[in-house]
């Protein structure tokens, strides 16, 4: 399996960088993100190897029993659903993650990934008594999920920039809970900025602000 | 558009479970609030005329009740949620 280390402003120009060394397309590569700062950001992209993905997934080499049982019952339910499309275990990901491929797949993520959400409950509802507490499978549809958050890192990221120049809060648009999670985690290491969440769901927002110097 | 109110509310419940589900770290939600959101739904007249709407929904509020896992709430929600969609009159 290769992969490369990609520099860049944004987690999407050091992901581009990367894919530019490796001559691959953006749905054929795993992403890591190793560190992200307002200056740079720096991934590592690795080539997903679609025969041992699919080996593994066929049931030759059951390396991993849970996701085994979880990826033949998606592929169960998309074959009842009459969706074609190929369903393979994320190497080492943890939670265990499933991706769905195919062609023509916009149904099954759905209105803001409304369906790929419902199909990611209905896995974790089958799958749910070989799992142990805690445990959750996350299903991915063309890597759907992924790009979400990435995409939401990035809005972050320009987010807290501004908020740095400003001194100002910065209310985001709403945003389902794993992305506003993704929000929180990019920026909680950031000693200048907070994060924080206001509204109901499902108009929930992240406000990103200027972090209050401690009281001495 | 018939259904809509229905959808949004049935929409904030499902956000709500999935909150978390998802652990989304900024709010703690209580069962109270996911049964409240969905006793909203059932408020409403509307879902009387689609099929299985209100089913669903009472399905939804008795696993909230007891105590059954977020993922299979949010399933029941869903299953309304389409029903919804399908907009198929009852009876």
């Amino acid at each position: 399996m290769s992969s490369a280390e990609g520099r860049g402003r944004t987690v999407d120009e050091a992901v581009d960088a990367a894919l530019i060394e490796l001559k691959e397309s953006r749905r054929n590569v795993d992403i890591k993100v190793i560190s992200e700062t307002q200056e740079e950001a720096v991934v590592e992209v690795t080539v997903i190897d679609h025969a041992a993905a699919a080996a593994s997934g066929s049931g030759a080499v059951p390396a991993n029993g849970k996701a085994e049982v979880a990826r033949g019952l998606v592929e169960g339910l998309l074959k009842h659903m009459g969706v074609r499309a190929q369903v393979t275990v994320r190497p080492s990901s943890e939670p265990i993650t499933l991706d769905i491929s195919g062609r023509d797949l916009g149904a099954l993520i759905g209105w803001r990934g409304e369906t790929l959400r419902a199909l990611q409950s209905v896995t974790n509802v089958m799958v749910g008594r070989h799992l142990a507490e805690g445990e959750r499978i996350i299903v991915d549809v063309e890597r759907y999920r992924q790009r979400r958050e990435h995409t939401v890192r990035e809005i972050a990221m320009r987010a807290a920039r501004q908020v740095k120049m400003t001194g100002d809060a910065i209310t985001l648009d709403a945003m389902q809970p794993f992305e506003r999670r993704a929000i929180h985690l990019a920026l909680e290491g950031d000693p200048d900025v907070t994060s924080g969440s206001v509204g109901e769901e499902p108009e929930r927002r992240v406000v990103v602000g200027p972090r209050k110097p401690a009281a001495e | 558009m018939p259904g809509r109110a229905a959808a949004e509310r049935i929409r904030k419940a499902i956000a709500l479970v999935n909150s978390v589900a998802d652990g989304a770290g900024d709010e703690d939600i209580t069962p109270t609030e996911i049964a409240e959101s969905i006793r909203d739904c059932l408020e409403l007249r509307e879902i009387d005329d689609i099929a299985n709407v209100r089913r669903y929904l009472g399905e939804a509020l008795d696993a909230v009740s007891d105590g059954m896992p977020a993922d299979f709430v949010a399933m029941t929600l869903y299953a309304a949620l389409g029903s919804l969609r399908e907009g198929s009159p009852a009876g």
